[in-house]
């Protein structure tokens, strides 16, 4: 135990006086951390919707090229050889440089938690889950640097190994670009790389519902992480002369990336794998880290405008507000995320804007209140074809023959039971009523708590059946599709009375959640959609 | 009888086609400086390490301070120290934190302030490594090995690539050891410091040791004779050589020669009466007795392979 502790606490002290190797462990992590601030500056609260990512790239570069260059360079050196002699294992050798690792991972994301949350991040919702998550996290990551480790020959040779893992990971394994922004292939391709599953479980403790609504994700960590530290085990050499090429042990390479392909194939077969396709990503999503492009006119349709003539109508439009049955026009979002230029585009909000100058080019034939919707107006207007799947991340909804697991059955039956006498789902206008049961789904799926975000649509599209005549229910959805931006959103603040956290600070990701909802059950209703 | 600090029968070690170790067969008494030479390749760094542990060897039996060094390795290690060849370590680590970090792998320890008193780094015991010279990185390496009261200190090359003011001070090292009663095993491919250090020595070639023994012995044992050299104001007259006997191995220069003989006495004088009828005037006369490194060339020349094969280790 002595040589592990003393181990440890030299390869702590002697990090602290490698300059390079601050610069990668605590100076890369806050350049991503203030790039991603800039990024996402219009959200209403700075970073919390980032921090998993955040996080997962700290690990990543501590334990993907810190942790490998160090040892490296000490294996060439011959610093390895040197400890060799001494009478000491090679258990306890590399057991106190990966706790070490280890520590030095938990004070970079401790130093980039507190830099965020002196920018204006909250508490996040789970801290005790956190420390867990991040644990499985660089568990995960620190397993794969070692089998970087021990397959590089020379320092170079971790750069582009590095390199070779992390950029990927970075770009289409979830970490840097959100999944939802890319294109299905990716996404599938992601379920592939630890990245995402590191996300996934770091996400849901700073602002989701835990640890325990991730827990594919934290078993996905673990089972990567076990097979790295058994095959870097296994390819272990104490010695640069020994090649990579020459060691007996470099099958083991295989066995931990086969890890990451079961893990893939599980996601797959369960349906964890986003198949959100590019037209969603544009319309429903946040944007991406890098500057998005504004949709260009040869892109296809977005979501659930019509193509041609240009927009239904802009987010806000006092000039010509709809109007409900009874007259009184329905009352403009209050807040100030939603003016058009600040904000994350909307699904209306995201085709080419009109000029604020002119009146709004309302399409000639659009309905002028929800009752006076036609079916019309639906085929027109509304496209099934491009809306992000079911099986997806994004607006999930579960198939017939899927199970929820126990803990998501009692909590399902919770809700249906709630849902009749909720306040939020009794107010007097039948517009802002839907859009207040839908809330409850969009939330949840903004949260991503898995295990309820799939089965939980059925229940409110249930409830809403229930609740309103089926003619009157589609026109309703249908205007509040082409309507995502109106209404008042005060129900996302009461969600706790039915069992789930209130109000994502996002407003406008929640919006658009609901609109899809809404078309997604529009469809189901009209036969537009044969549900799987 | 002592039971000797140093044991290894039969050693065999090969890497793919490469026989390393062909059967290194040799003993190190309690306290004698134990010196391995032969020429790159021959198998040194393959011996020392197999000994020490850093390596499994194929076949033999090998025991360090009455261990079965093969079959309790770690037993060996708290015994034994060890300098290798290049010693580096983390750039920034300081020899007072080397010195504590080692140690603490071991039962036994040495105060680290007592070790670098003896080995001149306690003005350096503070300074990063990267900031030491060669010199000072080499008695670190050697300090590293006492760490643990050593019975036996193993050193790998130990002045390899380091200036002769380094050198000496490291042979004064060493010769210290023994005044301290330590055995040390050594390598080195500088005859001259295996000459004047090593109370006994083994050269290996081929992965064989053809010769074991104290230097003195070694040279003696050698049947190459002492060499003559001559240097001269004028060109010699080739008819001085004739007749001269006994002679061998002559090599005539433009203005001297070399040649080697029995009877340096009988054949001197007569080369200098015969300069003397033509004039020749002598500028230099050089006579080397044989010398340890002639005994390692001749012991070692690839051109006639395995020259003492046949009586290993007499």
């Amino acid at each position: 135990m002595r040589p592990l502790l003393n181990q440890l606490g030299m390869t702590l002290r002697l990090h602290a006086r490698n300059k390079m190797a601050l610069i990668y462990s605590y100076l890369f992590p806050t350049i991503f951390l203030i790039a991603f601030w800039v990024l996402y500056r219009y959200e209403q609260v700075p970073l919390a919707r980032h921090m998993g990512e955040l996080l997962t790239v700290t690990a990543l570069g501590g334990a993907c090229f810190g942790l490998p260059t160090s040892m490296v360079s000490e294996r060439e050196r011959g610093v390895w050889r040197r400890y060799r002699l001494a009478p000491v294992s090679t258990g306890t050798l590399v057991g106190g440089t990966v706790l070490a690792r280890y520590a030095l991972l938990i004070i970079a994301g401790l130093l980039q938690l507190a830099l965020a949350m002196a920018i204006g991040m909250p508490l996040p919702r789970h801290p005790a889950s956190l420390f867990i998550a991040f644990t499985c996290v660089a568990f995960a990551f620190i397993g794969l640097g070692l089998v970087i480790a021990m397959m590089a020959d020379n320092v170079p040779a971790v750069q582009a190994l590095g390199q070779c893992i992390f950029l990927p990971m970075l770009i289409i394994g979830g970490v840097a670009v959100p999944l939802a922004s890319l294109p299905d292939w990716a996404q599938r391709l992601s379920a592939f790389f630890p990245g995402r599953y590191a996300v996934e479980a770091l996400q849901s403790c700073v602002t989701g519902g835990g640890l325990g609504t991730a827990r594919f994700s934290a078993l996905a960590l673990l089972l990567i992480g076990a097979a790295g530290a058994l095959a870097g085990a296994k390819m272990f050499r104490w010695d640069a002369q020994q090649r990579f090429a020459a060691n007996s042990g470099k099958g083991w390479a295989v066995a931990a990336l086969a890890a990451w392909l079961a893990v893939g194939v599980t996601a797959e077969s369960r349906g964890h794998v986003a198949r959100t396709r590019t037209m969603a990503s544009q319309t429903v999503t946040e944007p991406a880290p890098v500057p998005t492009p504004p949709p260009q006119p040869s892109q296809p349709a977005p979501t659930i405008a019509t193509p041609q003539p240009p927009p239904a109508q802009p987010p806000v439009n006092p000039e010509n507000p709809p109007v409900h049955a009874n007259g009184a026009p329905e009352r403009p979002k209050p807040s100030p995320a939603t003016a058009p230029a600040t904000t994350t585009p909307a699904p209306v909000a995201s085709l080419p804007t009109p000029n604020a100058e002119g009146p709004p080019p309302v399409p000639s034939s659009a309905a002028a209140s929800w009752r006076a919707v036609t079916m019309a107006d639906i085929d027109r207007d509304l496209i099934f074809t491009r809306l992000p799947p079911d099986a997806g991340i994004v607006t999930p909804i579960a198939r017939s023959d899927e199970e929820p697991d126990q803990d998501a059955v009692n909590q399902l039956e919770q809700i249906r039971l709630a849902l009749p006498n909720w306040k939020p789902g009794q107010v007097d206008d039948p517009v802002q009523r839907v859009r207040n049961f839908l809330y409850v789904a969009g939330v949840v799926d903004v949260f991503q708590m898995e295990g309820l975000e799939r089965f939980l649509p059925l229940v409110v599209f249930e409830r809403l059946e229930a609740d309103f005549k089926k003619d009157d229910l589609i026109k309703i959805l249908y205007w509040i599709a082409l309507h995502p931006s109106d209404g008042n959103d005060k129900a996302v603040d009461e969600m706790q009375p039915l069992g789930i956290p209130n109000g994502p600070g996002d407003m406008d990701q929640t919006r658009n959640r609901v609109a899809v909802y809404a078309v997604k059950l529009l469809g189901r209703l009209t036969g537009k959609i044969v549900p799987q | 009888m002592v039971s000797p600090k140093v044991s290894v029968i039969n050693l065999q070690k090969r890497y793919g086609g490469v026989e390393a170790a062909q059967g290194v067969t040799f003993e190190i008494e309690d306290g004698e400086i134990f010196g391995l030479i032969g020429p790159n390749g021959a198998g040194k760094t393959t011996t020392v390490e197999c000994t020490i542990g850093l390596r499994e060897p194929d076949q033999g039996s090998i025991h360090v301070c009455g261990i079965d060094a093969r079959r309790r390795p770690h037993d060996v290690k708290q015994k034994i120290g060890a300098a290798l060849q290049t010693t580096a370590l983390q750039d920034k680590i300081t020899p007072r934190e080397a010195l504590a970090l080692f140690g603490s792998f071991y039962k036994n320890r040495a105060e680290p302030d007592r070790l670098l008193a003896r080995f001149a780094l306690a003005d350096k015991a503070n300074a990063p490594f990267d900031t030491l010279s060669g010199g000072q990185r080499q008695r670190l390496a050697l300090a590293l090995a006492f760490v643990n009261n050593p019975e036996l200190v193993f050193l790998d090359e130990p002045t390899a690539g380091l200036d002769p003011q380094a050198r000496r001070e490291l042979h004064g090292e060493i010769a210290q050891m023994k005044r301290d009663g330590h055995t040390v095993f050594l390598t080195t491919h500088y005859i001259d410091e295996a000459q004047e250090l090593c109370d006994r020595i083994a050269v290996i070639h081929q992965g064989r040791i053809v010769a074991t023994g104290a230097p003195s012995d070694l040279i003696g044992r050698s049947d190459r004779l002492p060499t003559v050299s001559i240097t001269t104001a004028q060109p010699i007259d080739p008819e001085c050589w004739s007749g001269l006997t006994p002679l061998e191995g002559l090599e005539p220069r433009a203005n001297g020669a070399q040649f080697r003989t029995s009877n340096v006495n009988a054949v001197v004088a007569e080369l200098l009466r015969r300069f003397e009828a033509r004039g020749t005037t002598i500028l230099e006369l050089h006579v080397q007795k044989t010398t340890l490194e002639d005994v390692f060339l001749e012991l070692t020349d690839t051109s006639s392979p395995d020259p003492r094969a046949q009586s290993p280790a007499r």
